[in-house]
């Protein structure tokens, strides 16, 4: 898609350009004695060109835009810098404590606090996270149970993702629309069974997981999470798989592998970015899962409890930690944000053929 | 040589299951390669969801072991729908001094907590499809930093549902966001934003659209940049305005990514819980999956429970089944 883009403005960016230097000279030889201010002038350039009027409004959309999505992780940040005492004079763009002086508005009837110089910064929470609570042992959780579902899904998604889309088979449309169905159903559909399931106690489990059940263990979440984010998976990979030629296939089939071994060392390694996009959603998507992650745990770092309840434990357990909560949150949110400025394109593609498939 | 069968390498217990895999048609290998994905599928979705609706067949039992009493056919959701069903007095003291759940205050939970969920996947998917919309014409541009745009653009959807609940209620926690200022200066709030559900609300609507826009921001790109360029060179010729080539060019072919983009949307506003739990907690902004968790853990109605549950599904299919209607009726190419 893109190449036909970079393809096609060349061509383009001419056309453009000429007309708007022409106009701009017309206008400004046809009313040259006119006494205009900025506004006016700005007003009448955009009316004779229209062209400049969309491109500004490109760019005021760009930047709000911009603004929009990125200014509450800047306000995150200002607030895990603001020393704990002066939490309650935090202000929009500085952290509290920061020495202000009110100046009285024109126009209007009211007074905007201005800071002026710079308070103290208070870097030691990020440090404190650690102290106050064991919050890496919940990072570590986090990424122990979305690793492993990623591996999961990634093993058992190729296998079905290559069966629907290689293979010709009695049922495959309908078992294709079992997958998607699924995905339709709320989490909380499939809770209130899980639940009783994973609190029972089962006695073969015994030697395995110290109290019996699958309650407290990362078991409890990542099976869940794994059937849920599955069918996006099998989409993906499907796509992926089926764009392979018949022929690389045949000739590892003639050079004597078996039919699994075709699968994983021809046409697995040749959709590596269609893996590498499933896994990289897999991933983002079970480590910012919130129903079953809060709920199949009781909340203790011990038990397998993931990230979230690290940071829901700084709201609720101690009285007011708000700085340690926007600090825990920066530091759980950058695995993540990482991962999306390094994999975007993979994040971009892979959300655009799950849903296109469908 | 690198192409030996793994047979040989995998020993015994490994290569008898691949010989015998070997030997079979190529339908009988197509359900044996499904077999584990349909079995984690089965203990996960199929077998719980019938589960479910098995249990909102039967009766609460509040007080025994066995959190399930007798078979009462469809009382449950007879219950529920007339607004018999009471559940401890959770939400009803807590808040409601508004007229937000415009149903009324003594009014049954569940037509709160449907109008909750309806009105937020409406409103929602409304404002994340205009703004999503904007968006994808902006980064269907091509200038300098357009990679950086959208990193910026989706960051906000990568992010887990517990710091975005975070965000927001720090933003508009009265003694340290600005957000309850602003908005009490606006006229919009009350003193507690995050205890009046009405208030509560609106956090819960712009917290949403702040993160999922990406989202459709990124199927409608898609939609977009699947359009011809050609036709825009015609229609610049024969002298359409920026607006006309949006209108009669854009619109209609990025019409069935639209639908899609929404259809997905839809079904996952339908599912809010993790954000409501995470800022304004589940008393004060009751939507369907907070209400199946609010009676299974607070007043222990597993049977009550898995009526709402299945209710849920209920309406999502429902929402399901308009969408695709719409889909087939706009030529999408939808199987």
């Amino acid at each position: 898609m893109s190449a036909d883009r970079a393809a096609d403005e060349p061509a383009d960016a001419p056309d453009e350009v000429d007309p708007t230097v022409e106009m701009a000279d017309q206008a400004g030889l046809d009313e040259p004695d006119l006494d205009r201010g900025i506004v006016e002038a700005w007003a009448a350039k955009m009316i004779s060109n229209p062209d400049r009027a969309y491109r500004a409004t490109f760019y005021v959309a760009t930047i709000f835009f911009l603004v929009t999505t990125l200014f509450p992780f800047y306000w995150l940040f200002v607030i895990a810098v603001t020393p704990r005492n002066a939490l309650s004079t935090t202000g929009v763009l500085t952290p509290g404590g920061t020495p202000r002086v009110d100046v009285d508005l024109p126009l209007i009837d009211a007074a905007l606090s201005v800071p002026v110089g710079i308070g103290e910064i208070n870097l030691a929470s990020f440090a404190q996270i650690f102290t106050t609570l064991p919050f890496h042992r919940y990072i570590f959780n986090s990424f122990l149970i979305a690793t492993v579902a990623t591996v999961a899904v990634l093993l058992v998604g190729s296998l079905a993702g290559y069966v629907f889309g290689r293979l010709r088979f009695r049922g495959r449309n309908a078992m294709l629309l079992l997958v998607l169905v699924t995905s339709f159903f709320p989490p909380a559909a499939f809770f209130i069974p899980l639940n009783r399931l994973f609190n029972t106690n089962v006695d073969v489990l015994r030697p395995l997981i110290s109290a019996g059940s699958l309650y407290n263990t990362p078991y409890a979440i990542f099976i869940p999470l794994s059937a849920i984010f599955l069918p996006l998976s099998i989409f993906i990979l499907m796509t992926f798989y089926s764009q392979i030629p018949d022929g690389l296939e045949d000739a590892a089939r003639v050079e004597g592998t078996t039919r699994i071994g075709a699968l994983f060392r021809v046409i697995v390694p040749l959709s590596a970015p269609g893996v590498a996009t499933a896994g990289v959603l897999t991933f983002i998507s079970v480590y910012n899962e919130y129903f079953f992650s809060s709920l199949m745990t009781d909340g203790q770092p011990g038990n397998w409890a993931p990230m979230l309840e690290g940071i829901l434990r700084f709201q609720g357990e101690f009285e007011v930690l708000y700085n340690l909560m926007a600090a825990a949150s920066i530091v759980a949110v950058l695995p993540v944000a990482i991962l999306v400025v390094v994999a975007q394109e993979k994040i971009v593609s892979g959300l655009t053929t799950g849903a296109v498939k469908e | 040589m690198s192409t030996d069968t793994r047979a040989d390498e995998g020993g015994s217990l490994l290569a008898r299951p691949l010989d015998w895999l070997e030997t079979q048609s190529e339908e009988v290998y197509a359900y044996v390669l499904l077999a584990p994905a349909f079995l984690l599928l089965a203990v996960v979705a199929f077998y719980p969801l019938i589960e479910t609706f098995r249990f909102s067949l039967l009766a609460d039992a509040v007080a025994s072991a066995d959190p399930f009493g007798e078979f009462v056919g469809f009382d449950n959701y007879v219950a529920l729908l007339t607004g018999d069903t009471n559940f401890t007095q959770q939400f009803v003291s807590i808040s409601t001094t508004d007229s937000f759940p415009f149903v009324g205050f003594d009014a049954p939970f569940l037509q709160q907590a449907l109008f909750v969920t309806l009105a937020f996947a409406i409103l929602s998917v409304l404002f994340e499809t205009l703004i999503g919309f904007g968006q994808a014409l902006v980064l269907d541009q091509d200038f300098y930093g357009r990679r950086w745009v959208r990193v910026s653009i989706i960051i906000p959807w990568a992010i887990p549902i517990v710091i975005q609940g975070m965000i927001f209620f720090l933003l508009f926690n009265p003694t340290i966001g600005f957000g309850t200022e602003f908005m009490q200066w606006l006229g919009v709030f009350g003193d507690n934003p995050l205890s009046s559900s009405t208030d509560s609300f609106l956090i819960v609507l712009v917290a949403d659209i702040w993160k999922t826009t990406a989202f459709m921001a990124l199927l409608i790109l898609a939609g977009l940049q699947s359009i011809d360029r050609g036709l825009y060179d015609v229609a610049k010729v024969s002298g359409a305005s920026p607006w006309q080539r949006f209108r009669y060019i854009t619109l209609p072919l990025v019409a069935p990514a639209l639908l899609v983009a929404m259809l997905f949307r839809t079904m996952d506003a339908m599912r809010i819980y993790g954000l409501i739990d995470s800022t304004a907690g589940c008393e004060t902004v009751p939507s369907l999956t907070c209400l199946v968790i609010i009676a299974l853990q607070e007043s222990r109605r597993w049977a009550t429970a898995s009526a709402v549950a299945f209710l849920t599904a209920v309406v999502i299919s429902a929402f399901v089944l308009v969408y695709l209607l719409a889909l087939r009726n706009s030529d999408g190419g939808v199987a």
